[in-house]
């Protein structure tokens, strides 16, 4: 045991060596770590001014609200209510799809509008080729780091004919094989603990709220996980290869496929096979719906003609102004009930197109594990898209709430008659609820998540199979066919 | 010639390379299809929105009593404003995914109405989106690298150089197999970009032109690049690193950095400031004298002033003044929006000189006004629109007229953004960018000589 280990050492020690000789990979490392210190230095600073922005207009909403004068209720339905979307403490980390997701979000009586304003709608379009984030450093370049450290580390040894006196000397071709991989593994956290420091560094010295320690050991063990994959698949290459040359071209080759064209082509494909209505047919199909229904604002609609007759029957009345509540109140309570289950119903129809696409995606992340890695990282960083639907989900609730509160002051505080003279008095603005958003919890977004973490398990298991399976050959590599 | 014909075979002999040419066709195959369908999703929901506006109207006029004032049905009517999408769009999408082209705008305040978002899955849109521009920009460049970066340093380990120089002098040789690969790539170039073209039905006008030539330049940036490295006396590993490096820098890095920087140094609060002031400008309005508001108004229109409203009744040419007083309101930050929009837009363009593929790829936007620009001049032509709807119905407004009484067909159409700038505008600076970075390369480059040694300069090979 103790031989074993002392090898396994000593090769990765060699390995170590001849990555620090090479000019090359202590430039990428370098290159790596510096790009790994700007992005989170510049996504933090990014990412506070954001949050500060829109906890200020938050609070300059909240007091506009509660310092209305007094007003007539079904006015301040229309005046309705802004909220700002906050970005979870990790978003500097990995902003997930929080720039595509829209930040600020109109709640008013009659309709449900659409958050606006996500990063993504005041970048060029230079935003969609790639975002320097902590995130992306660790997911798309640290492979490429590892791929440039270890695609020669069995194939040189062979190149050089120091692999067979490495095996004389009594090393295992696995010894050999887990020694580079713990060499390899060295560059890459060289590279990315710089940022994990970092990254730490500021979420326990940041103020506000803290994310849980379960959130970071998660992102730590997405990224552990997918990057060791990464190196037991380039030791693999390297041991199968009988030329450097060739390793680092399949290896290259493999991380394009992967990181590059893998999440791209996947993206199209899901478009492809659900297609979205765009804003225009779904807007046009919610007020296509409404109508089959009724206009609230129509006093002779038929629909509300029925109500009218159930509510005189009711209370035993032969008109609407005779009824003790205030009927124009009791037609905007059911409309806007009718309304709001409309839209929510082609909203939630809308959203089920977007998890079929989803769906897509994840099978997709089977393949490349980019993909899967990506996904996990942003729901530990609580950035991913159940995230964003979450607020919407919370926001339109608020908005049902605030409004249907509003309708039943006019049904009971407003008298019929000279109805639109009437006010509520201002005290009454300040006893409505603030609006709170309360984000998915970590366990049930990493439990929404079967197949990227299939994906990641398997992105190691098969690379550690086949280093496995293949080390007894690793000696005749290159002997038998002629090297390429 | 012949020293052509054969490294023609001998490229294309070997697997990779025809694997890898397969999968880039195949890909640009599927791009371009689904450019297409882009477009005719545009055109479908161009069509949705005029379709919507017919229905609306008619149901409209058949709710309300003929008698009602036209302002009450205003407040419901959503008049079209489609821009219709360029042919080019399909091959670079740009920003469309993002934006609507589509918007659908009452006579009410602008600014609440001016910046509704397309219906994208947010997870879909982050992975970033594969149109042609991405395969012949971003994906094609690892293919010439795959078949250049070891022209002559793959000879050298192999030891055939010293042989392969007998046959022909090294600058030859060395043309010879450049040419070689230029040839294949054109040919990959080519069809890809004429399967693109006839998919997406797009004409050959100048902008199609210029994007050609861009995209021709582009390839030949990065057989030039090579030639600079791969003449080098650098292994063919190095050589390998040395250009998936600069590939990398110029497809992730670059943008990557700019549009961070660009973020940082061009804030944009004037978003959530010109929603905010809108709202608050609006409702203001109700707890005034509708004195003030008019008086506001007129400032505005003067050529409306004198038109006095009752006090203490709702009138319709009142309430629209309300809706203006939010807009009003809002104009300085929407201003400031915009320009923040135009200043990132500018930056951006300017930097991009410095990374060549990246200038083209803007360029191939703005060609196919997929652009910020072309979305901010879009806004400015529905702002536009919206002043017109104002003046149109302004009379009907304050005569109090019936909804009978307006001609309903009469209604002025949305009138389409032009262009922003000549396609050589768009075009010239990143195909000089291209040129001139393509010279800096070839200059770099130093092709053996003669008399230079043969062997294995490099440790690594």
């Amino acid at each position: 045991m103790g031989r074993t280990m002392s090898n396994i050492l000593l090769i990765a020690r060699r390995q170590v060596g001849a990555m620090r000789e090479d000019r090359y990979v202590v430039f990428l490392l370098g290159l790596v770590a510096a790009l790994g210190i700007v992005s989170v230095l510049g996504a933090r600073h990014h990412a506070a001014s954001e949050a500060e922005q829109r906890a200020r207009y938050q609070a300059l909403v909240d007091r506009q609200w509660a310092e209305q004068p007094d007003r007539h209720p079904h006015r301040v339905i229309h005046y309705g209510f802004l909220v700002f979307r906050e970005e979870a403490p990790l978003a500097f980390f990995d902003p997930g799809v929080g720039a595509w997701a829209g930040t600020s979000l109109f709640l008013e009586g009659h309709r449900q509008n659409s958050a606006s304003f996500g990063d993504a709608r005041h970048a060029t379009a230079l935003l969609s080729f790639g975002r320097l984030t902590p995130a992306a450093v660790l997911g798309l370049l640290l492979p490429l780091l590892v791929v440039a450290a270890g695609f020669a580390s069995v194939s040189r040894e062979r190149e050089q004919g120091t692999l067979p006196l490495l095996l004389a000397q009594g090393a295992t071709p696995a010894q050999i094989m887990a020694g580079k991989a713990l060499g390899i593994g060295t560059a890459a956290v060289a590279a990315a603990l710089p940022i994990g420091l970092i990254t730490a560094a500021f979420v326990a010295t940041g103020g506000g709220e803290q994310p849980s320690i379960a959130r970071m050991l998660a992102l730590a063990a997405t990224y552990a996980a997918y990057l060791a994959g990464w190196v037991l698949l380039t030791v693999w290459v390297s041991s199968r290869r009988a030329s450097s040359r060739a390793a680092l071209a399949q290896l290259v080759a493999i991380w394009v496929v992967l990181c590059v064209a893998a999440p791209r082509l996947g993206a199209s494909l899901a478009n492809a096979l659900h297609p979205i209505p765009s804003r225009a047919q779904f807007t046009a199909g919610v007020e296509e719906a409404q109508r089959q229904v009724g206009d609230s604002h129509n006093p002779d609609d038929p629909f509300f003609r029925a109500l009218r007759d159930e509510y005189l029957a009711r209370y035993q009345v032969a008109s609407v102004e005779e009824l003790p509540v205030n009927w124009a109140g009791v037609v905007s309570r059911k409309g806007e009930e009718v309304t709001s289950r409309i839209s929510e119903e082609q909203q939630l129809e809308l959203l089920a197109l977007h998890r079929r696409q989803d769906r897509v995606m994840a099978w997709l992340g089977l393949l490349s594990p980019h993909l899967a890695a990506r996904d996990l990282s942003m729901a530990a960083a609580g950035t991913g898209p159940e995230a964003m639907e979450a607020f919407r989900a919370q926001a339109e609730a608020h908005r049902y709430d605030i409004i249907q509160r509003l309708n039943d002051l006019h049904i009971h505080e407003i008298h019929h008659e000279n109805d639109r003279a009437q006010r509520i008095a201002r005290q009454e603005w300040a006893r409505f609820p603030v609006f709170r958003q309360d984000p998915p919890s970590l366990r049930r977004v990493l439990a929404d998540r079967p197949l990227p973490l299939t994906a990641l398990g398997l992105w190691i298991a098969l690379p550690l199979a086949a280093l496995g399976l293949g080390r007894k050959r690793l000696p005749r590599v290159g002997m038998d066919r002629p090297s390429r | 010639m012949r020293l052509i014909r054969l490294e023609l075979a001998r490229v294309v002999r070997s697997g990779g390379v025809t694997v890898a040419a397969a999968l880039l066709l195949v890909l640009g195959i599927h791009a371009a299809w689904q450019g297409n369908r882009r477009i005719q999703a545009a055109e479908d929901a161009a069509a949705a929105a005029e379709t919507a506006y017919r229905d609306q109207l008619a149901h409209l006029v058949s709710l309300y009593p003929p008698a009602t004032e036209a302002g009450e049905l205003l407040y419901y009517l959503a008049l079209p404003a489609s821009q219709p999408t360029s042919r080019l769009s399909a091959l670079a999408s740009g920003r469309t995914e993002i934006e609507t082209a589509n918007l659908r705008i009452r006579l009410l305040a602008l600014e609440g109405q001016l910046y509704e978002q397309e219906t994208l899955n947010p997870r879909l849109a982050a992975a970033g989106h594969l149109d042609l521009t991405f395969v012949l920009i971003a994906l094609l460049p690892l293919f010439v690298i795959a078949v250049t970066y070891d022209i002559v340093s793959g000879e050298r380990e192999r030891g055939t150089w010293g042989m392969a120089r007998l046959f022909a002098r090294p600058r030859r040789l060395v043309a010879a197999k450049i040419g070689a690969r230029v040839i294949l790539m054109g040919g990959l170039v080519t069809s890809l970009a004429v399967v693109g073209a006839l998919l997406a039905g797009i004409d050959g006008d100048g902008r199609a032109g210029w994007a050609a030539a861009l995209i021709v330049l582009h390839t030949l940036f990065w057989f030039a690049l090579c030639l600079g490295v791969a003449t080098g006396r650098r292994s063919s590993t190095g050589n390998a690193m040395i250009l998936v490096g600069v590939w990398v820098a110029f497809t992730f890095l670059a943008p990557a950095v700019l549009s961070l920087a660009n973020s940082i140094l061009h804030p944009a609060p004037e978003a959530l400031e010109l929603t905010v002031r809108q709202r608050q400008g609006y409702h203001e309005a109700w707890d005034l004298t509708k004195a003030e508001t008019m008086d506001a108004f007129f400032e505005d229109y003067p050529e409306w002033s004198g038109r006095a409203v009752p006090e203490d009744e709702f009138t319709w040419a009142w309430y629209y003044a309300m809706n203006h007083r939010g807009d009003r309101a809002a104009r300085d930050a929407s201003r400031a929006y915009r320009d923040v929009l135009t200043r990132r837009d500018q930056w951006a363009r300017r930097w991009s000189l410095l990374v060549p593929p990246l200038a083209a790829r803007l360029a191939l936007d703005r060609l196919a006004a997929s652009d910020l620009a072309s979305q901010l001049a879009y806004q400015d032509a529905v702002r536009r629109y919206h002043e017109r709807l104002k003046a149109h119905f302004q009379p009907v407004l304050f005569s109090a007229a019936a909804i009978a009484e307006v001609d309903w067909e009469q209604v002025p159409a949305f009138e389409p953004a032009a262009r922003v700038g000549e396609a050589s505008q768009a075009g010239f600076p990143a195909a000089a960018a291209l040129i001139l970075a393509s010279i800096c390369a070839l200059l770099v480059g130093r092709i053996p000589a003669a008399g230079a040694p043969a062997g294995r300069e490099d440790g690594a090979a």
